[in-house]
């Protein structure tokens, strides 16, 4: 009885490194090398690593913290405006932009953090949609700042000094990100914060009576998940080197929602997987944007009705002993 | 100052999309207690079945109008049927995914089909301006209104005079003894869906000659919708009509004298104020949790 | 150390709990009993403040605690556990009873970053959730999601959850309510352990198991109080044995 005890001592550990992510790390790591560096794919690949980021941020906001979010295109957006106007008005480095895209993004996400406390469920999700057409609109009208529907072109993106503008580049910038996201999710949902997260999804009056901060928790739910979403943004726009407001909007939300339900929620793995069939369905639906639309969209219908834990789920039965 | 009788009247004629985009909200959640994120996909769908029957069917008005209501009702009863009625029990965030997934899945379907140029949409009543004094009433206003009074009526009488009605009326407040007192849930559900959508057909239908027909002329008429009805609170019909009429002339305001470009923004703004003093709307009611 | 004094709850027109006085000392095993709708539930719910008290005075250790927020009330020594189990399904088992260190931790976003202070602080709470878990019997439990638990584990789990912080005061409503017969001598050991180092205030119906574990028991009725006193004295009060079988009108 006393052995899952002694168990659990062992096996506790707040590290990064494990088996299971040597193989998939390793293939990231080379993918350049299996393309033949090859510019296109690179660019496909690196959008995909910062979709996967904000699957990521999506999956600690709905899936850990249990707030409906319809609108993280939203930060997304606030992201990569931010680098960009940045660097196209002050040339100002990744090094400081990015940062400040975090920064303004998780600004950004107290106008529906703030309320959440307030707002359940359906009106959660009404608001959040509201904040992403909202940001998506201002983006279009307040030319002075963005230009309106020129969009912002950016000019030499910046690392520390380093150009770091090629799709290579920005691969292996966004993958860092990404590495880093993902050990952060894993740490988070381990520890006392992560914890509190998921206390106020599963049951706010019992979290509240443990002293868990109910309405401060979802703030920084919000607050933490738009940072990260805000990073992934101004990573497109070092990605693209252009950005316009049609790139922000329900469209962009709704394939951010796929990612994470198709994924399973509370999943990281899932979360990256889920953002892997999106990038294909859309890179192979690509001349139809109709069409991808339509295929996520039904197969987000089936997964709801049939396979609620998506990918998670699958995961589960083929390695059920790993911890997330 | 002389203008906003005026100001106030287009905002009204605008208002009653939104209130109508919000009765439809309204009377799906009432009957199913599902807030229906594909409302505007729907009423799009139906939008381009107008359409066709204007351009290429060369139907009049009156019949396109039909068409699209008709299309609105029979998707609102096949929504129901064949996928809704699978999560009368699931969790609200797994009945968001659905209408959510139905939302990318017909946005996808339309764009697909019809591609993604918008489309002019016919005038739809080319009759003259009515003037009243200083304040003029353009055909579609006059539209907008003659619609909006003639559905809002049918379906008030639907409500209190018919079975259906009563049937519907039932469910809201008991599930349970309804189905006792031999209430057929599966009709009655199918049939407040298929009254739902309806009305989203007839407001995209409304819209479209001034958003033209594209996929995504629904976006921010969802929203406003959206707003309407939590303004209204989210229960009764009434509630629903006021709180369209309330925005449409709030955002006719906003647009006039403060920035006309971002008026979704500002209305929007407003609606996190209300939410902020009245977390249930103006006309809702606190829901407490037993433990 | 607890002091309750013309404690009332209203909701709207009906008083649920009515002019209530009760008195804790720092230890020993308290219960709570009295028909459904005694208001016994309402009065926890009162105390932890999930509820507002209309009139009345809550002190804890001489502050007066009836107008903090329900999240403040864990830092005044007040723990609880709850009539239907509210675990958090999503979570292991021993992670819903990390919950319940809450506030004694102090680690934010540098658990996630992985800082040593982060890592120290999280060991020895784990310690400690293992311990308390190991109190009620679910060690072997430990890592299986709180939602696939049976019931009476949920329940368990509840109160180990509540003890973990060793609280001043305990509050356990209905803790043996589905739990199985396996189980409650584990937890009847647990909660007299736990009457040795703090006071429990508990509410129970199935009151064989736990009279002779009580050293007082507080009788409510239509939310007033009614009798008071040793569970053999009160077995044999009128009152008490006229609220429990005679005719009631209505309320249940």
């Amino acid at each position: 009885m006393v052995s899952s005890a002694v168990e659990s001592r062992r096996r506790f550990s707040l590290g990064v490194v494990r088996p299971t992510l040597l193989a998939p790390l390793g293939i990231a790591l080379a993918l350049p090398l299996l393309v033949r560096f090859n510019a296109y794919f690179l660019g496909v690949a690196a959008e995909f690593v910062i979709f996967a980021i904000v699957a990521l941020s999506l999956d600690l906001l709905m899936g850990r913290s249990g707030q409906i979010s319809l609108g993280q295109s939203g930060f997304f957006a606030v992201g990569a405006y931010t680098t960009a106007i940045l660097n196209a008005r002050s040339h100002l480095d990744l090094a400081v932009a990015l940062p400040a895209a975090a920064a303004l993004a998780a600004l950004s996400s107290l106008i529906v953090g703030f309320p959440a406390e307030r707002l359940r469920g359906h009106y959660l999700g009404i608001v959040t949609l509201g904040f992403g057409v909202a940001v998506a609109q201002i983006a279009l009208k307040w030319s002075a700042l963005t230009n309106g529907d020129e969009g912002v072109r950016l000019e030499t993106v910046r690392l520390f000094g380093v150009d770091v503008g090629a799709p290579l580049h920005m691969y292996y910038v966004a993958l860092a990100v990404l590495v880093a996201t993902i050990a952060f999710s894993f740490n988070l949902a381990r520890t006392r914060l992560g914890r509190a997260f998921a206390a106020v999804r599963d049951s706010e009056i019992a979290a509240s009576a443990m002293g868990v901060p109910v309405a401060r928790t979802k703030m920084l739910a919000f607050a933490i998940s738009a940072a990260l979403a805000g990073v992934a943004g101004g990573l497109l726009a070092a990605l693209d080197g252009f950005i316009a407001p049609e790139d922000f909007g329900i469209t962009q939300t709704l394939l951010f929602f796929a990612m994470v339900i198709v994924g399973g929620l509370d999943s990281i793995a899932g979360a990256i997987g889920g953002a892997l069939i999106v990038e294909i369905v859309s890179q192979i639906a690509a001349a139809t944007n109709g069409l991808s639309l339509l295929i996520l969209g039904s197969t987000i219908v089936v997964v709801a009705l049939y396979f609620p834990s998506g990918l998670k789920g699958i995961f589960a039965r083929l390695a059920p002993d790993a911890e997330r | 100052m002389e203008i906003i009788p005026q100001i106030v009247v287009s905002g009204l004629a605008e208002g009653s999309l939104f209130a109508l985009a919000a009765l439809g909200i309204i009377v799906i959640f009432n009957a199913s207690q599902i807030v229906n994120f594909a409302q505007g996909a729907m009423g799009v769908a139906a939008a381009y079945v107008a359409w066709f029957s204007l351009t290429v069917l060369h139907l009049p008005f009156v019949l396109a109008l039909a068409a699209a209501i008709t299309f609105g009702f029979a998707l609102g009863v096949s929504v129901e049927t064949l996928l809704l009625r699978r999560l009368q029990d699931a969790s609200t965030m797994t009945q968001m995914v659905v209408t959510l997934g139905l939302f990318m899945a017909i946005l996808g379907a339309v764009g697909a089909l019809c591609g993604y140029n918008p489309r002019a949409f016919p005038e739809l009543w080319s009759q003259h301006s009515f003037e009243f004094g200083s304040v003029i009433l353009r055909p579609q206003d006059t539209l907008n209104f003659a619609i909006l009074g003639t559905l809002a009526g049918g379906l008030t009488l639907l409500f209190r005079h018919t079975k259906l009605g009563l049937a519907m009326r039932a469910i809201t407040q008991d599930r349970f003894a309804a189905r006792l007192m031999g209430v057929s849930l599966t009709r009655t559900l199918a049939l407040a869906w298929g009254i739902g959508v309806a009305l989203a057909g007839a407001t995209a239908v409304l819209a479209a000659p001034v958003t033209t027909l594209t996929p995504g002329m629904m976006d921010s008429i969802l929203i406003y919708g959206f707003v309407a009805a939590i303004v209204g609170g989210f229960g009764t019909f009434s509630g629903a009509i006021v709180g369209g009429l309330v925005v449409g002339v709030i955002d006719n305001l906003v647009k006039t004298f403060l920035a006309p470009e971002l008026s979704l923004t500002i209305v929007f703004g407003l609606l996190l104020l209300v939410l902020y003093v009245r977390p249930n709307g103006f006309f809702g009611r606190r829901v407490a949790q037993k433990v | 150390m607890l002091a309750c004094r013309g404690v009332s709850v209203r909701f709207g027109g009906l008083v649920s709990v009515d002019d209530f006085d009760l008195d804790l000392p720092k230890r020993g095993i308290f219960m709570l009993v009295g028909p459904n709708g005694a208001g016994k539930t309402t009065f926890i719910n009162a105390l932890t403040r999930l509820c507002p008290v209309a009139a009345g005075s809550i002190k804890m250790d001489g502050v007066e605690i009836s107008n903090v927020s329900p999240d403040q009330v864990v830092e005044y020594g007040i723990a609880r556990s709850f009539q239907k189990a509210e675990v958090f399904g999503g979570l292991s088992a021993l992670d819903n009873v990390l919950v319940g260190l809450h506030a004694q931790t102090r680690t934010g976003l540098d658990g996630a970053l992985g800082l040593p202070t982060a890592r120290r602080e999280e060991f020895a709470a784990r310690e400690r959730a293992l311990r308390a878990l190991e109190e009620v019997g679910l060690a072997h439990v430990a890592r299986s999601r709180a939602s696939r638990l049976p019931y009476g584990y949920q329940k368990l789990l509840d109160v180990a959850r509540a003890l973990v912080s060793e609280p001043k005061l305990v509050l356990l409503d209905e803790p043996f309510a589905g739990v199985s017969e396996g189980e409650v001598h584990t937890l009847r050991d647990c909660v007299r352990r736990a009457g040795r180092e703090r006071a429990v205030l508990m509410i129970e119906h199935h009151l064989e198991l736990v009279m002779d574990l009580a050293v007082r028991v507080t009788v409510l009725d239509f939310g007033r109080k009614i009798a008071e006193g040793p569970p053999a004295a009160i077995r044999r009060d009128p009152a008490v044995i006229r609220s429990y079988l005679g005719t009631r009108s209505g309320t249940s």
